[in-house]
């Protein structure tokens, strides 16, 4: 119509996009971080030395000083933005819970999953970084201790599939949300990425196991 | 010979001061070719004359008939008995407001997603009878096509579990429909226009990308790869914005 | 009670009331529309195939122009129609179709170069011109001598209503939908309104308007087979019988489809024909090439529907548990066309039958379609008998079908009758003013809450709404479809009489709270009868053979005495229909003569008798 009828003007902003982005970017930023950190902390596997150099070399280059921190940060960055679609009230709660218990849905119960594993990886993965970052410099030996101590060798038995459970099912969603993958290739993905979620949690286990036989 | 199905209805008539939402059981010998069309119309027919539905074109072609079938929102016409098991559980799509057992207002909420999604050809110009039409693509005018099969049934709606959460969410169905005129020439609206209308949280942000609308969409609109690009579409907008001098 | 105002009130959502209604508002008129279901819901969204304007763009439809179109349109008629209407309908087709366009319809378009394309099961080459790349395409339908028909792939309908109802939206045009209108307010003069009920809450509600417009589309559904959605069921043609003083043209011209498919009635369109799908007996023999060497499949509707029947009358139907039926074989059409252009027809097939047909056939059999007849308006679409109603669409006699509509014309009338009676409202809107009168309002408000507490409390008796229905539809399938002869009529007419004598005494099992599904078939059951009755009684009445109406006891044509239009009303208290006539048509700019297919003996203006 010629005459525009509208009162008010809502002026353009662009919060929504620019925070579902940081969203996106952050989460991304923290997958490549755990993929790194896990592949990382397996280093053990091929010898107590071998992560042992590794440690020192980002210790001496401050990388771990300072990008420790930094990945603390985006962890509560994420959390915060993140934060914004996870369902407080309990009403949203049980709506979605009933929902999803109706239909039977993958992806809804991924997302479930998804949010559900966040509150647990913000609490764990919060002590879990003060322990390491405070108690500096990381050696096989010291983490093998703590492992030994039986108390960390739950903890982590817990926190790694959350972990990987979230991350596997975060690189699927940034996938078909931004139509990185089209419906067609939906299908493969979603496998190829089952797969790589059930690869990691395996090393990650490889890894405890291999802490809990490692004499210190 | 055929089975012996038995379906949950879900009942509750609100204009009815004594009626309470509950489900009642009814039992259908299944005979050759039987859709759920012709399974309620027999049982209102035969059993209950009080028993609210929908059904128009019985065809899948108008979307009236769209309920919760065994957990998964669905067209009742197109659903043929034997594609499901002996229990049929029934139940009124979610979202929308109930008029009675398993009919509700689809009307309005559409309507008034029409009018938030500007779903018309915006354009200042008159109609001129004598000029010849103005000339498109077939292949661009297949496109379009492709996105305006919607028969706005809802079921991408029912099945969405952000929806269900958050009431201004527009769903699936209006991205798409904007996605269909983004698509149209003659629509003169630009990416500021576009960005104003689903650039938000209730709009193209506020997806979680559950996808549930794509997996149940009786259409089969491509609703994941059009939720994709309207995204990248609607973030490279904000970021031009963003770095644009003022 | 709650009471509406309006300058035009329409009552129908579908392509006719929509576009009226947008003609109103667009002159700045304030138009409501009611509608039983959501109005893109509406049955126009069902018709696949396509909608006729002669714009000529494509290589098969070259030359084509609106003489040819209107000698196509008048010959389908069986000359039954108004040729001043059927002038007025092509010669503003073309427009239309382009003003959908501007609208936003993505009408399929000219691809230059060559393509196939079958014809009776043989494939054929044309040749798109370079020039015309990007006008708008047309394809071959039944009864036409040009490729005329513009398409949406198999969802013309469908595009056509979302699009007009995305302008209703547009204008801020209101619409009440599951409103059902119940009565229309009248003194016997002048109509100014209706009482309608609320399908959400079972509330009654008034709207008063200085012009009423009926547009309620086809009445199928008094059928047992039928193509049309189970909301066909006539509500407007029984609200302006029940007025004793607005006629009802033409109840006899009911149209059958050959293609619906068994069991569920759902339509596979004439495309498949069109594109070169064919029929196919028990043998999967290949039959209409012997009964109408020329046109084989593509011959019009009722002729194809008739041998159908008559096939199967031969023994050479297939057998099923629904019945005898024939098969439709699209196979040869391949995979890809089959994927593409007749997506919708896989989509049902696969749906509705579990059949894939790129490598199955499909079984069909002819199904009640499309009711030519309708309320009785001139050609500004006024009705007969009362000021201030109009009607266009299905609903209407305007009357540029007659006794047989082509494929794809009743589309186009939608749209074109929409916008011409549209623009006549408008202007009868401007000079005109009414007093709407309180106790005239009351009174049907009154007689329809009677009515309805009549059905609730069972005070009549106990007769089940469903059943007299059933009853109903059974009787006129079996004795007023597409053979028909004086003694199955008479008997339908004394039978249906009966029927009648039933739904007086219908009464609800149900309490009818609410919107209750019962009531409200309960409520129109007895006019859904008075229709019936008017069907068989005209069909009785016209002894000859026209179009559609096809009498096994009187086979001609028969110009002498039936180049003619019923109008039938239904005075209070009486148990039958009463029958007038008028002259088809006032000017005969084609005189009477042979369709070109088709059974073709007729009985001259003269009273001679020509051909077989
Ligand atoms: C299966 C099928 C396929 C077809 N294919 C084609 C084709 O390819 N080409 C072609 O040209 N034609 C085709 N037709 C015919 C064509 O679709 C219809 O004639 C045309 O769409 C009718 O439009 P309408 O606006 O008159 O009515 P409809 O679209 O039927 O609309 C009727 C409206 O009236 C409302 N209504 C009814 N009763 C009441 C009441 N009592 N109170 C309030 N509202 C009421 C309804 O809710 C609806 O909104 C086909 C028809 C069918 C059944
Ligand atoms: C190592 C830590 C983490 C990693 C690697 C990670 C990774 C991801 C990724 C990749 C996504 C998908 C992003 C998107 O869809 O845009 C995601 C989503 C999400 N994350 Fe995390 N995350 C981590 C920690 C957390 C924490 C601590 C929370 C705490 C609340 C959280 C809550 C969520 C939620 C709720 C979503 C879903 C958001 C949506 O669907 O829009 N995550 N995460
Ligand atoms: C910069 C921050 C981090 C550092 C330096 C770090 C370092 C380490 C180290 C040294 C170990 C070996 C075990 C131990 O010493 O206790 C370990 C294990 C582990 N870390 Fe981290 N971590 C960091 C962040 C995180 C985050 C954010 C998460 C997830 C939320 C996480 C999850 C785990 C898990 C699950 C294990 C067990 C590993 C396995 O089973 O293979 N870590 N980390
Ligand atoms: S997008 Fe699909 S599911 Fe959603 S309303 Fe349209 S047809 Fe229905
Ligand atoms: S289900 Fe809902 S969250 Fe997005 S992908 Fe579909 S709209
Ligand atoms: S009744 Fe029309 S889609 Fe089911």
């Amino acid at each position: 119509m010629a005459i525009d009828t509208t009162i008010y003007v809502r002026a353009p902003s662009g919060a929504s996009a620019y925070l579902d982005g940081l969203q996106m970017l952050t989460g991304a930023g923290l997958i490549l971080f755990m993929w790194s950190h896990m592949i990382l902390v397996a280093s053990v596997n091929l010898g107590p030395g071998a992560m042992n150099t590794i440690a020192r070399f980002f210790e001496d280059t401050y990388m771990v000083q300072v990008g420790g921190p930094m990945i603390g940060l985006t962890f509560l960055l994420h959390f915060v933005l993140a934060a914004r679609k996870v369902p407080f009230r309990v009403e949203q709660q049980s709506t979605i819970w009933k929902h999803s218990r109706m239909l039977r849905h993958t992806d809804t119960w991924l997302w479930l999953v998804q949010a559900s594993t966040a509150m647990v990886i913000l609490i764990m993965g919060s002590i879990h970084m003060w322990t390491v970052l405070t108690d500096l410099p990381i050696t096989a030996a010291k983490s093998a201790a703590r492992i030994q101590g039986g108390f960390w060798l739950v903890f982590y038995l817990i926190l790694l599939p959350m972990v990987e459970l979230h991350v596997g099912i975060g690189f699927y969603r940034i996938a078909v949300k931004w139509g990185l993958i089209g419906r067609k290739r939906r299908k493969g993905f979603k496998r190829f990425e089952n797969i790589l979620t059930v690869i990691f949690i395996l090393i990650g286990l490889i890894t405890i196991v291999r802490f809990m036989t490692l004499s210190t | 010979m055929g089975r012996q199905l038995k379906f949950h209805i879900f009942r509750y008539n609100p204009e009815d001061t004594n009626s309470v939402p509950r489900t009642d059981d009814f039992y259908l010998e299944e005979t050759e070719s039987m859709t759920l069309f012709i399974a309620l119309t027999r049982i209102r027919e035969e059993q209950d004359p009080s028993l609210q539905f929908d059904f128009c074109c019985r065809a899948g072609i108008c979307g009236s008939c769209a309920m919760v079938i065994n957990g998964r929102p669905g067209l009742a016409c197109k659903t043929l008995t034997r594609d499901l098991p002996a229990e049929i559980t029934l139940m009124p799509l979610p979202v929308f407001k109930l008029i009675g057992d398993l009919s509700v207002d689809t009307g309005t909420w559409f309507r008034s997603m029409n009018e938030k999604v500007g779903s018309w050809i915006h354009n200042d110009e008159a109609f001129d009878p004598d000029a010849q039409e103005e000339r498109m693509d077939n292949a661009l005018a297949e496109e379009i096509y492709e996105l305006e099969r919607c028969v706005e049934c809802g079921c991408c709606v029912a099945a969405c579990g952000t929806a269900n959460m958050r009431e201004d969410f527009v769903g699936a169905v209006a991205l798409n429909r904007i996605a269909r005129f983004m698509l149209d020439p003659r629509d003169r609206r630009g990416e500021k226009e576009y960005f104003e209308v689903i650039g938000t949280d209730e709009g193209v942000f506020g997806c979680m990308g559950l996808l549930a609308c794509e997996d149940v969409c009786p259409k089969e609109l491509p609703l994941q790869d059009q939720l994709g690009i309207l995204r990248r579409k609607m973030g490279w907008s904000a970021l031009k914005r963003l770095f644009r001098v003022k | 009670m709650d009471t509406e105002l309006a300058d035009l009130l329409c009552i129908g959502a579908g392509l006719a009331g929509e576009r009226v209604a947008i003609e109103a508002a667009s002159c700045g008129f304030k138009a409501i529309c009611l509608s039983i279901v959501p109005p893109r819901r509406s049955h126009s969204s069902a018709a696949q195939g396509g909608m006729q304007a002669s714009l000529g763009n494509c290589a098969m439809g070259a030359g084509d122009n609106q003489d040819i179109h209107f000698q196509d349109t008048v010959k389908g008629s069986d000359w039954g129609c108004d040729q001043e209407v059927a002038r007025l309908f092509v010669e503003t087709a073309p427009r239309a179709v382009r003003e959908m366009a501007f609208w936003g319809i993505p009408w399929n378009r000219v691809v230059p170069g060559k393509s196939a394309f079958f014809k009776g099961g043989k494939e054929y080459e044309k040749v798109e011109p370079k020039e015309n790349k990007g006008l708008i395409t047309a394809r071959d339908f039944g009864g036409t001598a040009k490729w005329r028909t513009c398409y949406t792939s198999d969802g013309t309908g469908h595009t056509l209503l979302y699009t007009m109802d995305n302008k209703v939206v547009e204008l801020g045009v209101a619409v009440h939908d599951r409103m059902e209108a119940i009565s229309l307010i009248h003194d016997g003069e002048t109509c100014t309104g209706v009482v309608a009920r609320c399908l959400k809450t079972g509330r009654l509600k008034a709207y008063l308007a200085r012009a009423t417009l009926i547009a309620t589309g086809g009445y199928g559904k008094i059928y047992k087979e039928s193509t049309n959605a189970v909301i066909n069921d006539g509500g407007g043609a029984i609200i302006a019988l029940d007025t004793g003083v607005v006629p009802f043209g033409n109840p006899e011209a009911i149209q059958f489809h050959p293609t619906g498919i068994v069991p569920t009635n759902i339509l596979v369109t004439e495309g498949c024909r069109g594109d070169g799908g064919t029929l196919l007996d028990v043998n999967e023999k290949r039959f209409m090439p012997d009964y109408e060497p020329e046109k084989a499949e593509l011959a019009s509707r009722d002729v194809v529907s008739r041998w159908m029947i008559h096939h199967i009358r031969e023994g050479c139907g297939v057998k099923s548990p629904y019945g005898d039926h024939l098969w439709l074989d699209i196979r040869h059409l391949g995979e890809r066309h089959i994927k593409t252009k007749l997506r919708e027809v896989e989509e049902i097939c696969n749906n509705f039958l579990g059949i894939d047909p790129v490598t199955q056939l499909i079984p069909v059999r002819p199904a009640q379609h499309y009711s030519m007849g309708g309320v009785k308006t001139n050609k500004d679409g006024a009705a007969y008998g009362l000021k201030g109603l109009f009607s266009a669409g299905e609903a209407s006699c305007w009357d540029m079908h007659g006794f047989n509509r082509l494929g794809g014309n009743s589309l186009a009338e939608t749209v074109v009758a929409g916008k011409i009676v549209g623009e006549k409202i408008a202007e009868f809107l401007k000079g005109y003013d009414v007093q709407f009168k309180t106790a005239s309002v009351k009174d049907v408000a009154d007689r329809v809450q009677e009515r309805l507490e009549r059905r609730i409390s069972g005070k009549d008796g106990g007769e089940s709404a469903f059943e007299v229905r059933n009853a109903m539809q059974d009787e006129l399938m079996e004795r007023v479809s597409i053979f028909r002869n004086g003694k199955d009529l008479e008997k339908a007419v004394e039978n249906l009489q009966g029927i009648y004598e039933r739904s007086k005494r219908v009464g609800l099992r149900s309490n009818g709270i609410g919107a209750s599904p019962e009531l409200a078939l309960a409520l129109k059951i007895q006019g859904m009868l008075r229709l019936a009755i008017c069907v068989a009684y005209a069909a009785l009445k016209r002894t000859e053979s026209r179009g559609c109406h096809a009498r096994e006891d009187y086979e001609a044509r028969n110009d002498r005495d039936w180049l003619n239009r019923t109008l039938a009303t239904w005075k209070e208290g009486e148990d039958l229909p009463t029958l007038n006539y008028e002259p088809a048509s006032g000017v005969l700019e084609i005189p009477p003569g042979d369709r070109g297919y088709g059974v073709s003996k007729i009985i001259t203006r003269d009273g001679e008798t020509t051909g077989a």
